[in-house]
């Protein structure tokens, strides 16, 4: 039945268009639907390597930023006299320009990062992230820095009488439903294969994963590339959903609400950021219709959040899938301890 | 000349309260292994009951700096009680998600009853600055460098000499250990957030009436607090003192320099050429994790 | 899931009772502009219950449906969303800063509503084609220009920048050091600061040693207090002139003290003299209510944006005789409004065919002097 399961899950929502005439709720699922792609693709490291990165609304940027800017064209002058141009290309290019751009600079930051672990690790994700930000925002000559890049083309598939255009609410939340489908089949694959193996192995335990011959730096970094080519992809959607791009797309909020969205759904499996991202993609919301103080609806989304990882810190997912197998929900600290001790995190 | 003596100056005015937040990050960052997202608002906790203290209850100032630091001891340890200690074995992400709720929490509700209006606290310093020649500081700033060094040199004896900081040191190198000693592992993770939280708070009740006092003042200074730490080295004191003196030195040569948009990038580029070369950080003397 | 489908079905069938004409208002309540978007909502809400003690508009009272975007583009975008499909206001008031603005603008041409920009000052958002927009508040072009004849009365030689390094502040120091440079000025040293940095030391010290005799700043009122009061703890004897009218100086009297003296600072509303406004009536009338409130006298200087928002907004709504989005659209081409801004109309600015509105307000310089705002004697 489990198999079958996500394949009515999809075309349930596929038909949502359908029945669902309320554009609010739909761009509500738009969005939340971006975040849960760039939410699945920080489960890949996050959840599957174990690494900690908080520097994910990076590779999320940058793919905003790159499908704009080769959807609006530029010209940077590399020397005084020299100038290094692009003319405007169709939209579906420039998204593709994202995920590639992205993914190679998840190649370069993965590379350069994973000389340390832990905690250290932790910072200099932070650190990356932040750097990128002070470039776009500096380097104006590219990205016209704070003065954001606006009228960022739609997207526009097909040509003449067959053009696909998606400016409407309807095409575009099948597109974004579309490219998550593809995305959770790719990271599903992953990892099932023999790489997503290793990738959980090294999780465990790294120093273990080595000794029986696991090239743990290589597969941080093709985990890294993945995560960052995909997370591109969903800052390519904004950025063609939203069509202005500036550098608060990089603000430190997007990569907390990713990271509240996998935690709390369940880090380390394919569902977990899905729920996740359902549930505090609609909370905000939900509470905006309650018009109580706009502080308090933070606060309540807080001590939501808090209390969703005291009693179930595996995330709901785990706590689902324990109780329809009979046995106790959420993992106890005495579980997780003996689970964490041999990982000198 | 005159420039470069005054960018010194400035840099080691403020290098004291960098090393102080520094400091208070990596008891628990560094040792306790939590990615603490509320220092910063334990920073901020210090400047809004200095506001309070000062401004509307008309304490005596320095009273109120002892009172400040007191209530930050007594908020970080009721944050460790109610939420840290049921998540003592959970993972370090799963504990920083909570961390982060209570960022927002605590965020929100300063600016749900301050407002967000920029606050200022009357200090009893006179207005006009020091002046040594060419170089002038303010009074205000001399104050908190004082008093920082005084609390840097106070949190060392305290974890190097005495009784408490020994059960610390013990508790975080070898925990199971420490319990068949006799050491209350319970109180010691309490009482080590409850100081690095004091500390923060210190640093916020000092800098509170130097700078404005906003909701979002702890996001910046808590930012810095973690490049700190990861300089310093994870867990080391000394490291972080210096590591403060460090980075405030990168940031006003950089920003007098080299480009004052980069200022606060300063010391995330420093931080990610450090890691590249030395993984440990710059002091450290623990191993390289994993 | 599904109980957020129940849920937001339940808000819709709200929407159905049209026995009140709405209009929305999204603003910054939370998050880094918290303080200002929470001025600019408070004179909205002075203006909407005079309007409606006056008997309202088309024989209707009016509601501000007010919702927080949180300092954020992507919020920005989804408060606009929620008030034109949800609540089906027919025009809008927003979205404070330029980012937030301009974040907003494709969604006001696809669902075809006209905005009331009252405060964000980038040139672009009039310049890219978009017909919905209505700008009541300043350019930073505009405001350079209104301070051209001040250069050589105030005797300005060489003048350095201090700017917070956003659409903000990069436009209001490119336009200020351009009229300089047009009006027999040099300009020394162009430094920057991020918009949350409390520490200023290193650009003030080279804003000393570069030999200026002025320095513009732009920045909000915030960071303009520690500007002024690290300026004088360092000695840097400039004339500090502040730009862009976010600069509050009440705020800065109280918590700079004397650091405050002897500065200038550019204004769209002077509070401290309303008699000078183009329409002291109004003016006066929104003070006493604001203070009524109780509300910040600090505040003075952000709220009036909403309230002349509102104003206008209703304006346009009896001008078109309907509440409906196009006609209220067509109909702002043609308003007045005595508003605290000034005789508020809207004049043509863009590429042609898809021209935005734009207003021209009056800009005033004031100084402070032994701890009180006046008029300056140029």
């Amino acid at each position: 039945m489990s198999r079958y399961f996500g394949w009515l899950l999809v075309a349930f929502l596929a038909s949502v268009p359908l029945w669902m005439h309320d554009f609010y709720f739909l761009h509500v699922l738009i969005t939340t639907g971006i975040f849960i792609i760039a939410a699945m693709s920080l489960n890949l490291l996050l959840g599957y390597t174990g690494q900690l990165s908080l520097g994910h609304v990076a590779f999320f940027g940058i793919g905003a930023y790159t499908s704009a800017l080769v959807s609006l064209g530029f010209q940077i002058h590399v020397l005084p006299d020299f100038t290094i141009g692009l003319a405007p290309k169709p939209a579906w290019f420039a998204m593709l320009a994202a995920v590639a751009v992205a993914g190679l600079t998840g190649y370069a930051i993965g590379k350069l990062s994973f000389r340390v672990r832990g905690a250290y690790f932790v910072i200099v994700s932070i650190s990356f992230a932040e750097v990128v930000r002070l470039v776009a925002v500096n380097w104006v000559e590219l990205t016209q820095g704070p003065m954001a890049l606006n009228n960022i083309p739609v997207l526009r598939l097909g040509a003449g009488p067959l053009e696909l255009s998606f400016l409407r609410k309807p095409e575009f939340y099948l597109l974004v439903l579309a490219v998550a489908v593809v995305c959770y089949v790719v990271i599903a694959r992953l990892v099932n294969s023999r790489a997503g193996r290793a990738m959980i192995a090294l999780r465990e335990n790294e120093s273990l994963a080595t000794s029986v011959g696991i090239d743990v730096t290589h597969y941080l970094v093709l985990a890294t590339v993945v995560s960052a080519a995909i997370a591109g992809v969903a800052g390519a959607l904004y950025a063609h959903y939203i069509r202005i791009v500036d550098p608060d797309i990089f603000l430190f909020i997007y990569t907390v609400t990713m990271v509240i969205m996998v935690i709390t759904g369940g880090k380390g499996t394919l569902a977990g950021p899905i729920v996740g991202g359902a549930l505090f993609g609609f909370v905000p919301e939900i509470l905006r219709a309650m018009e109580i103080e706009p502080e308090l609806q933070w606060v309540v989304y807080g001590v939501l959040m808090i209390l969703v990882v005291y009693f179930l810190p595996r995330g709901i997912v785990p706590a689902i899938g324990g109780y329809f197998s009979g046995q106790k929900s959420g993992g106890t600290a005495e579980a997780a301890t003996t689970a964490a001790e041999p990982v000198q995190k | 000349m005159d420039e470069l003596f005054q960018h010194f100056l400035n840099a080691i005015i403020l290098g004291g309260t960098y090393a102080l937040l520094g400091i208070g990050l990596t008891l628990i960052f560094g040792i306790m292994r939590v990615v603490n997202f509320t220092h910063g608002e334990l920073y901020a906790f210090g400047a809004y009951c200095m506001y309070a203290l000062v401004m509307i209850f008309h304490v005596n100032f320095f009273l109120a700096l002892a009172l400040a630091m007191a209530m930050g001891i007594l908020m970080g340890a009721a944050l460790e009680m109610l939420l840290l200690n049921r998540l003592r074995g959970a993972d370090i992400d799963t504990t920083m998600l909570v961390m982060i709720g209570a960022w927002i929490v605590m965020q929100n509700m300063e600016q749900f009853i301050w407002s967000g209006v920029a606050l200022s606290i009357n200090s009893p310093f006179p207005a006009n600055p020091l002046v040594l020649g060419p170089l002038s500081v303010s009074w205000n700033r001399v104050y908190v460098f004082i008093i920082a060094l005084a609390l840097i040199g106070a949190t060392y004896y305290l974890v190097n000499r005495t009784r408490l900081g020994k059960a610390m040191r013990a508790t975080f190198q070898d925990r199971d250990t420490a319990a068949l000693m006799g050491i209350r592992i319970d109180r010691i993770h309490t009482a080590t957030f409850a100081l690095g939280s004091g500390l923060a708070a210190a640093a916020g009740a000092l800098l509170g009436p130097v700078f404005v006092v906003t909701p979002t003042m702890g996001d910046l200074a808590a930012s810095k607090a973690f490049a700190i730490v990861i300089l310093g080295g994870l867990g080391n004191i000394t490291g972080a003192t210096l590591g403060g003196f460090i980075l405030a030195f990168v940031e006003e040569l950089g920003a007098g320099y080299i480009s004052s948009g980069y200022r606060d990038a300063m010391g995330f580029l420093l931080i990610i050429l450090i890691l590249l070369m030395r993984p440990t950080g710059l002091f450290a003397q623990k191993e390289r994790i994993g | 899931m599904a109980t957020a489908v129940f849920l937001t079905g339940f808000v819709v069938t709200g929407a159905y009772a049209q026995e009140t004409i709405k209009i929305g208002v999204t603003q910054p309540l939370t998050g880094a502009f918290a303080a200002s978007g929470n001025y600019v909502a408070q004179g909205a809400k002075i203006a909407e219950e005079e309007i409606n003690q006056a008997g309202g508009v088309l024989g209707k009272k009016i509601q501000l449906i007010t919702e927080d975007n949180k300092s954020n583009p992507t919020e920005a975008v989804s408060t606009v969303e929620k008030l034109i499909t949800k609540d089906k206001v027919p025009v809008l008031i927003g979205a404070w800063s330029s980012t937030l603005t301009l974040a907003v603008m494709p969604k006001l041409e696809e669902y075809k509503v006209p905005m009331i920009v009252e405060t964000s000052s980038s040139g672009k958002i009039t310049t890219s084609g978009n017909p919905y927009i209505f700008r009541i508040s300043p350019t930073s072009a505009m405001e350079a220009k209104a301070f051209q004849p001040l250069v050589k009365k105030m005797g300005i030689k060489k003048a350095s920048f201090l700017y917070t390094n956003n659409d903000f502040g990069i436009g209001s120091a490119n336009e200020y050091s351009n009229m300089l440079k047009t009006n027999g000025a040099t300009v020394g040293v162009m430094e920057t600061m991020d918009p949350k940095a409390t520490d200023f030391s290193a650009q003030l010290a080279k804003i000393k040693a570069s030999g200026s005799d002025t320095l513009f700043v732009t920045t909000a009122v915030e960071q303009l207090t520690l500007i002024l009061k690290q300026a004088k703890e360092q000695q840097v004897k400039v004339r500090i002139i502040s730009c862009g009218g976010s600069n509050s100086p009440d705020q800065l009297i109280e918590q700079a003290g004397d650091a405050a003296n002897g500065s200038y600072h550019t204004a769209f509303f002077p509070p401290w003299f309303p008699e000078v406004t183009k329409n002291p009536e109004v003016s006066k009338r929104y003070m006493a209510e604001w203070k009524k409130r109780g509300h910040n006298v600090g505040g003075l200087t952000e709220g009036f944006r909403g309230f002349d928002g509102v104003y206008v907004a209703v304006a346009g709504i009896k001008a078109a005789g309907k509440a409906e989005p196009e006609a209220i659209r067509a109909a702002l081409w043609g308003v007045t409004v005595k508003g605290i801004y000034g005789d508020i109309h809207f004049n043509k600015e863009g590429p042609a065919g898809k021209e935005s509105g734009q207003n021209v307000p009056v800009v005033y310089l004031v100084t402070i002097t032994n701890g009180k705002v006046v008029k300056t004697s140029f």
